[in-house]
């Protein structure tokens, strides 16, 4: 019986007002929130990620989307909404300098080698369910990234979790392009069987063929230089190519490289080819060992988005330690801490607190890694990742210490707008169920003809199937909540 | 029944501990779990277990004094289903010995495949987890599990009882349909194994031939009689209901129910029935689309307000299994979401212990208990916590053993570039 009406459902949800009539198709889903002109928060205890440090009973004036001010006792301009965040704690909105949590469809264009024209922003994917639960713990940005497939990914997009919003609202229109690089057993295909394996299948081919892309990038700019100018007129313009576009872009410092790797020898060789074609690296990401070549990164210039504790899943992270971040923040690179993982992004305070608990790494210099320095690696340090004058009005309220495991977000603002707030989350809660019986039942009338009661099926309180029932699949997939 | 050679019967290997030598450890705040936190307590241990505790305990004259001011004691941690042991390096077959092949693995015992050399013990041990429920993974009747502590020289020395439950992976197609076939293949095999049962009672009295040897059925025997529990693996709300059915009708009255957060919409049904539960991460994403974002942290809570005994793990999986430490994190978690922070810290230490048959040595510091505990610099579901010493058996743990702590020193003492390093 069920996977019908299931099926049903699924599609009377996802084509939303053609079947379900007045119901919006997003019924979990907000419109956006309104930005006040002005809100004050008063009283708390404030972990500005920046030299200020922490500040306490502290007041916050945001106005029209941006920190206004932050002192004592700030005077709150008429019609202000004032919280009182006495005794909880105040952070800037944490940032995932490495996701892939709100893409729709393939994260990887497995293909190719070098898919560096392919670009995420074409699949942000804004109706997925991760962004509002990854909200409701603090998250603020994400950087959504091509996968680890190839030497030379595609590029990535960076976005604020404004749910509701449109894809294209969600992108932070300034934010610098950046593209995926990846080294070691995930673009040496080492841990599947390919139908046609495709070169390289080593680490030192890995090295080789980024050292080739790039003599072939600046190859295509000379041809278009000697192009440019008085000579185009008699000649046949070369040949326009995406790939080579991103990797010239790359060398003339306007998209950045973020590298997936886990072992200290490929980072050092991909250092030296950059540095061989006269770019940087702008960071290394899960980096697992990064600690063991942290004063070459360093000396390079290149940041570390690591996790924080996974290790011993694939040979290439038998030398990982939860101690990586502490150790390469001792060696002045700066170290962000993702999660590559929708779950994890829920509560990247607490990755954040493993910094302290493995290494000894300062409480507010362990928060800087999953706000600031994120913000900076992914070139938004001048407005996201740290609390002060000027900056996007993008923070959490923590009901406790927020690298307390007893913490909880109470409210989660981003451009001064109030998008997640749990206590109307808890009152919603009993409508939004509502709304969800009531969609069932239109379907189940529309299925049964005449709104026929089906007494069984209407006391069946089992009808919220298991995620991996087909219908349900479908159903995750369409919603995009996968 | 008489007929109770099987080699297999509950074998637990309870020995005395080791460590001959009586030990005061005095100054920190002792956390015992059974009771109140003792500020400035006395864990007063001989020969490997707890002789005392308490503020006030009587110290005789030959005890070693350990001055442990400023750290907390807690009972070493409880991971109550994990690969650990079976697993090195998740990519790498020759690593994994989590997953035997075929559905009917009822012959399988985990300890026997206990790498005790595994590099993710010491890791472990040094975040304070100290004894492990080690689970087979393959198939439908998935063999016998063991409790194991994280410290031997030999997986015979760690074993602490073997078999602690049958494991079962309740088929999810039977949630609906009675008729499903797995269900079906289990039942045949468990009828089969009772026939076997009946035919070795009938030889022992002298009535019939002797049946021919059945591994499998030797080891379903003491499950059918009740001795060993089933720990019944399930996904959703609909195939934990019906797989707490199918016990019934199986007439299987030693259950333990293994599941993620949908548990606890079973809580008053496994309260009812006095059935403890496995909670299996509340670290996890809301199974449906429309659940609320909380739905798995609140999961503890709900258990505990029934009044349901239950034990937080991570899953289980190999790609935890270097982080079974972590365990606390997931019950802190469950704190932050309405669990007790009392019973937050009993679902990795004192109800993990009930739940595997060791409630009697282990999961609290209590006099009789072994001294199977760890200090650290805080609360231990704190992130920011660091474990510093931990002690299985009496017996002091080298966490200079850890990889982790090795590669950490090592390169934390890499001259520096400059030269000022």
């Amino acid at each position: 019986m069920k996977m019908t009406k299931l099926f049903v459902l699924t599609v009377a949800v996802a084509m939303g007002p053609g079947l379900a009539g007045a119901h919006d198709i997003e019924a979990w889903n907000s419109p956006q929130p309104e930005q006040p002109d002005h809100v004050l928060i008063r009283n708390a205890t404030v972990w500005t990620a920046d030299e200020a440090g922490i500040l306490e009973n502290t007041d916050i004036l945001i106005r029209r989307g941006e920190i206004r001010r932050i002192g004592e006792d700030l005077r709150a301009p008429r019609g202000s909404i004032e919280i009182d965040a006495e005794g909880r704690h105040v952070t800037p909105g944490l940032i995932d300098a490495h996701s892939h949590a709100a893409m729709l469809g393939g994260v990887n264009e497995m293909s190719l080698i070098s898919t560096a024209m392919v670009e995420a922003r074409d699949i942000v994917d804004a109706d997925s369910i991760n962004i509002y639960r990854q909200m409701a713990g603090g998250l603020t940005t994400m950087h959504l990234m091509h996968g680890s497939a190839n030497a030379i990914g595609g590029q990535n997009v960076t976005v604020k979790l404004r749910w509701g919003a449109d894809p294209a609202d969600m992108i932070i229109d300034d934010a610098p392009g950046t593209i995926k690089f990846a080294l070691g057993e995930n673009p040496k295909q080492s841990n599947w069987q390919p139908d046609n394996p495709r070169y390289p299948q080593t680490r030192h081919g890995v090295a080789q063929v980024v050292d080739e892309k790039f003599q072939m990038a600046r190859d295509y700019a000379e041809r278009h230089e000697a192009h440019a100018g008085r000579n185009a007129r008699d000649r046949v313009p070369p040949r326009r190519d995406l790939e080579m576009e991103a990797l010239v872009d790359i060398l003339q410092g306007d998209i950045d490289v973020h590298s997936h790797g886990y072992r200290a020898d490929e980072f050092l060789a991909l250092m030296r080819t950059a540095e061989s074609h006269g770019f940087r690296i702008k960071a290394f990401h899960h980096v697992l060992e990064g600690y063991k070549v942290a004063d070459e990164m360093a000396e390079h210039g290149a940041g570390a988005s690591t996790f924080s504790d996974w290790w011993a899943f694939k040979y290439e992270a038998r030398d990982a330690i939860p101690y990586n971040a502490a150790l390469m923040h001792e060696r002045s690179v700066q170290v962000s801490i993702n999660s590559d993982n929708p779950e994890l992004a829920r509560r990247m305070n607490l990755e954040a607190a493993k910094a302290v608990r493995y290494g000894g790494v300062g409480e507010h210099e362990a928060l800087k890694m999953v706000t600031a320095n994120a913000a900076d690696q992914l070139g938004l340090g001048h407005r996201l990742g740290r609390l002060k004058e000027g900056m996007d009005a993008d923070l959490v309220i923590w009901s406790g210490h927020p690298l307390s495991v007893y913490s909880r977000p109470d409210q989660t603002w981003i451009d001064g707008r109030l998008y997640f707030d749990r206590e109307r989350d808890l009152e919603m809660r009993e409508a939004w169920e509502a709304e969800r019986q009531e969609l069932i039942a239109l379907v189940r009338e529309s299925e049964n003809g005449e709104g026929e009661n089906d007494d069984e099926e209407a006391d069946d309180n089992d009808d919220q199937p298991d995620e991996n029932e087909p219908g349900m699949q479908l159903f995750r997939q369409l919603m995009g909540g996968a | 029944m008489l007929r109770t050679t099987v080699p297999l019967l509950l074998v637990l290997l309870l020995a005395a501990p080791v460590q001959a030598e009586t030990v005061a450890y005095v100054g920190a705040t002792i956390h015992p779990v059974s009771g109140e936190a003792i500020e400035d307590g006395v864990l007063l241990v001989r020969d490997g277990r707890i002789e005392a505790i308490g503020s006030d305990v009587d110290v005789p004259g030959e005890a070693r004094t350990e001055d442990l001011s400023g750290l907390h004691l807690y009972p070493g941690l409880i991971h109550a289903g994990t690969v650990l042991g079976l697993t090195e390096i998740g990519s790498v077959a020759g690593t994994q010995d989590t997953t035997e092949m075929g559905q009917i693995n009822a012959a399988i015992r985990a300890e026997v495949a206990v790498n005790h050399d595994s590099m993710l013990f010491a890791p472990n041990v040094a975040g304070g987890l100290l004894t492990a429920h080690v689970v087979p993974q393959g198939g439908m009747i998935r063999g016998t599990s063991a409790a194991i502590s994280l410290s031997g020289w030999n997986w015979e020395e760690m074993t602490l009882a073997a078999p602690v439950g049958m494991h079962v992976a309740f088929p999810r197609s039977a949630a609906e349909n009675d008729d499903d076939d797995d269900l079906r293949l289990i039942n045949e095999v468990l009828d089969q194994a009772r026939s076997w049962s009946r035919a070795m009672t009938a030889w022992s009295d002298g009535a019939a031939p002797r049946p021919a040897h059945n591994d499998q059925f030797a080891a379903l025997e003491p499950v059918l009689e009740g001795e060993v529990p089933v720990f019944l693996h399930t996904h959703g709300e609909r195939d934990m209901h019906a797989a707490l059915d199918w016990a019934e009708r199986q007439g299987l009255e030693e259950i333990v129910l293994v599941g993620g957060p949908d548990l606890q919409h079973l809580a008053s049904r496994l309260a009812q029935g006095d059935i403890p539960a496995i909670l299996n991460g509340v670290h996890t994403m809301p199974a449906r689309g429309w659940e609320p974002y909380d739905a798995a942290y609140v999961a503890g809570a709900k258990l505990a307000e029934a009044g349901v005994r239950f034990a937080i793990t991570d899953g289980g999986s190999a790609f935890t299994a270097g982080n079974a430490r972590h365990i606390t994190f997931q019950a802190g978690m469950a704190a932050a979401f309405g669990l007790d922070r009392e019973a937050a810290l009993k679902s990795v230490t004192l109800w993990p212990a009930e739940i595997i048959g060791l409630g009697d040595e282990l999961g609290s510091l209590e006099a009789g208990k072994r001294a199977t505990f760890f200090a650290a610099t805080g609360d231990a579901l704190e992130v920011t916590t660091q474990v510093q010493r931990a002690w299985i058996d009496g017996e002091e743990y080298d966490l200079s053993r850890d990889r982790q702590r090795q590669l950490y020193e090592r390169y934390r003492g890499r001259p520096g570039r400059d030269g000022d390093g």
